[in-house]
């Protein structure tokens, strides 16, 4: 029995680990493109149309499609049909008067999600509605209990099939809770996995079994993680179940797999320098799954059969020191290049939930070391009085441990102020297009404060513009300044550049090129542009 | 008597508000078919530049253009094809002044002038609409262009820096 359910085990590995190098070199390159919107963008309708209609340049597959009315309001539009190439949707009300925004996300056959908005207005123009970014509070949490399931696997599942292989003198006690803790963790991770592909694409969790989904999951880094998960969940289940010639070995190669789990994605892991933040990833995970592990099986062997778990804790108390080191100097770093400025702390959700894990391992490596100095001598003597607050400590030590684990998979929605600093400096494009003539615009950085602007102007049909001057109006009339005008100089490439450009405040400011085309003739086409905050 | 002058004086005054920074034409009507003397109305220099150039965009439909020479200043013409052809006392025009400049003057910031050309405005010019004359006024490496014509339903108060026009009339 035990044999059969370690060669299948084997099996699952080897199918996972084929299905993942056949799936993830598969990518295609070309992706959808939109090709013509009904209503056209920018239209301007006497009344309200019965249907939309979007053409793309392949047969695509919508995931979301979203219509913003005048006042910011959204309505979803789940009655679509497909048509070759064309997406039909239905309109189910009367729309009012002023700006609608047409917002559509689709997957084509290459798994690769795209997405963009229509504008057309009904009746005449009005200010075009902000769609703010709408949060989906039941995938987040199913996100956030996901990664937990998964954490609770990889560590009290994965370390605690260690701790019994490689600690524990009466391997029984403490067994069900493992095992539980893997099948949480077996559980965990293709959830997780699916969820990543519906956050990834932006989906709403009632898609969750759509075969898009789960492609473009598989095109995530996080791919990695699961599948090392899975596979490192196999082996622990195989030490427990399997052949005792194959417990110790197998429970080893689990652990280090946690490790290798947990380096092959996420925030930390994608921190440069890599060859210094992946390994410290590795050193981090497999360091939590051999200390957490171990508690649960402890604890219980301590309750239920105090004189065969003083081996147990002799074994554990002697190790523990070197691998808590490595645990905190590997997470001192990690935390020193993701958060890099002490005042992040407290500026950032990150920094936050940073100081909310530190408060908890506070209290964590206090009973930890009551454990370790003041009862553990005691308790391996046989005092039993000592020996049950061990126990008592040790529950609370898992308790602090599982909200640790609540708290790092919060970080899943919070972006480390490494990468917002990176942000920041990323700049703000807009593409203007009129029937006369179009343009890209960056600002750089895409913040308030000093930056530069670069204007690429074309004809409306893509020709080259040959403009005579370029003039920058940048506006902002809710703020009571005065019109920003800024002439542009021609450059080298083509581009039209202003430096030395002062943004004053952020927010929505209304950018106007005043592009002149020939002497008699000036074409001005003009768009909003949202400037982040510095 | 006085109260009439007064009212008319008031609503001159504030009719014409908005147009004094701007280059007007004196005469802001005509009727199609019929010639018309351009007075354009220079107020000011380019933000206290001293104006030395004024250039005239001459508008399909304006034909027989003759434009008036000035003490000071260097007069010339550019002609060119019109899109099509007009008759004109049993004449049949095809070609024309498209542009009038009237350069090297000196026209200080604080002094005002007027430049003057004459023109016919063709009959099956539509009557009712507005008809621009865009005009830029150089001075020295600084520029304004007047040329700015309001699209369809935008208010023509709205722009910095419109371009002259009149109101077409209909044929007497």
């Amino acid at each position: 029995m035990n044999r059969m359910l370690a060669g299948s085990l084997v099996w699952l590995a080897a199918m996972l680990v084929a299905m993942a190098l056949l799936v993830v070199p598969g990518r295609a390159l070309a992706h959808a493109a939109l090709i013509a919107t009904d209503p056209a963008d920018g239209a301007v309708l006497t009344q309200s149309p019965g249907k939309f209609s979007l053409t793309f340049s392949e047969p695509v597959s919508p995931l979301v499609l979203t219509l913003v009315r005048p006042d910011g309001s959204q309505l979803a539009l789940t009655s679509f049909r497909l048509k070759d190439q064309t997406v039909e949707i239905d309109n189910p009300e009367a729309l009012k008067s002023g700006t609608h925004v047409l917002s559509w996300r689709v997957v084509s056959v290459d798994g690769h999600p795209v997405g963009g908005s229509a504008l057309f207005s009904i009746g005449a123009l009005s200010a075009a509605p902000v769609a703010g970014e709408a949060v989906d509070w039941t995938l987040r949490a199913m996100i956030w209990l996901g990664k937990l399931f998964l954490y609770a696997g990889l560590f009290l599942g994965i370390g605690g099939a260690f701790a019994l292989a490689w600690l524990a003198e009466e391997r029984r006690r403490g067994q069900c809770f493992v095992i539980a803790a893997l099948v949480f963790g077996l559980v965990g991770a293709p959830l997780s996995l699916g969820l990543q592909g519906l956050d990834a694409l932006g989906a709403p969790l009632a898609r969750f079994a759509t075969p898009a989904v789960w492609k473009t999951a598989l095109e995530t880094s996080f791919v990695w993680t699961v599948l090392l998960g899975l596979i490192a969940l196999g082996l622990a289940l195989l030490s427990l179940a399997g052949p005792s010639g194959l417990r110790k070995p197998s429970a080893s190669v689990a652990l280090l797999g946690v490790g290798a789990a947990l380096a092959a994605s996420g925030h930390a892991s994608a921190a440069e320098p890599q060859w210094l933040t992946r390994p410290l990833v590795f050193l981090h995970g497999t360091a939590i799954a051999f200390w957490a592990g171990a508690l649960a099986p402890l604890g219980l062997a301590l309750r239920q059969q105090p004189a065969e778990a003083k081996a147990f804790l002799r074994r554990l108390s002697r190790a523990i020191l070197p691998v808590v080191a490595v645990l905190a100097a590997s997470g001192i770093v990690l935390a020193i290049i993701q958060v890099q400025q002490p005042v992040a702390l407290i500026h950032t959700a990150y920094g936050r939930l940073l100081l909310l894990k530190l408060t908890l391992l506070l209290f964590l490596f206090t009973l930890a070391a009551i454990n370790r100095w003041t009862l553990t001598a005691p308790a391996v003597a046989g005092d039993t009085e000592v020996q049950r607050r061990m126990v008592r400590s040790i529950g609370i030590e898992v308790a602090i441990v599982l909200a640790i684990f609540g708290v790092a998979a919060g970080w899943r929605f919070t972006p480390p102020p490494r990468a917002l600093a990176i942000a920041a400096a990323q700049p703000v494009s807009i593409h203007i297009h009129t029937l006369k003539a179009m343009a890209d615009l960056s600002i750089t950085p895409g913040h308030a404060g000093e930056v530069a602007a670069s204007m690429m102007i074309m004809t409306g049909d893509f020709g080259p513009l040959d403009a005579k001057e370029v003039t920058l109006v940048l506006s902002k009339p809710d703020s009571g300044i005065e019109p920003i005008k800024r002439p542009a100089r021609k450059s080298g490439d083509g581009t039209w550049r202003i430096g030395n450009l002062v943004i004053p405040l952020p927010g929505r400011w209304n950018a106007r090129l005043d592009i002149l085309v020939s002497d008699f003739e000036v074409v001005k086409i003009q768009a909003p542009i949202d400037i982040r905050a510095e | 008597m006085n109260k009439y002058l007064l009212a008319a004086g008031a609503l001159c005054a504030l009719g014409t508000n908005a147009a004094l920074a701007h280059i007007t034409l004196e005469t802001q009507e005509a009727a199609v078919g019929s010639t018309y003397k351009a007075v354009l109305r220079m107020p000011h220099g380019c933000e206290g530049k001293a104006t030395t150039a004024v250039r005239v965009q001459i508008p399909e439909g304006v034909i027989a253009v003759k434009p008036m020479p000035k003490p000071g200043w260097t007069l010339q013409v550019k002609k060119g094809k019109y899109e099509k052809s007009y008759q004109l006392y049993g004449e049949t025009l095809t070609t024309g002044v498209k542009e009038v400049d009237w350069s090297g003057g000196n026209l200080p910031d604080e002094f005002y002038d007027e430049f003057v050309f004459r023109a016919s405005l063709a009959a099956d010019l539509p009557a009712g609409q507005m008809l621009y004359f865009p005009v830029v006024q150089e001075c020295g490496d600084a520029a304004e262009r007047w040329i700015e014509i309001p699209a369809a339903g935008q208010d023509e108060d709205a722009l910095e820096t419109p371009a002259p026009g009149i109101k077409l009339l209909p044929k007497k």
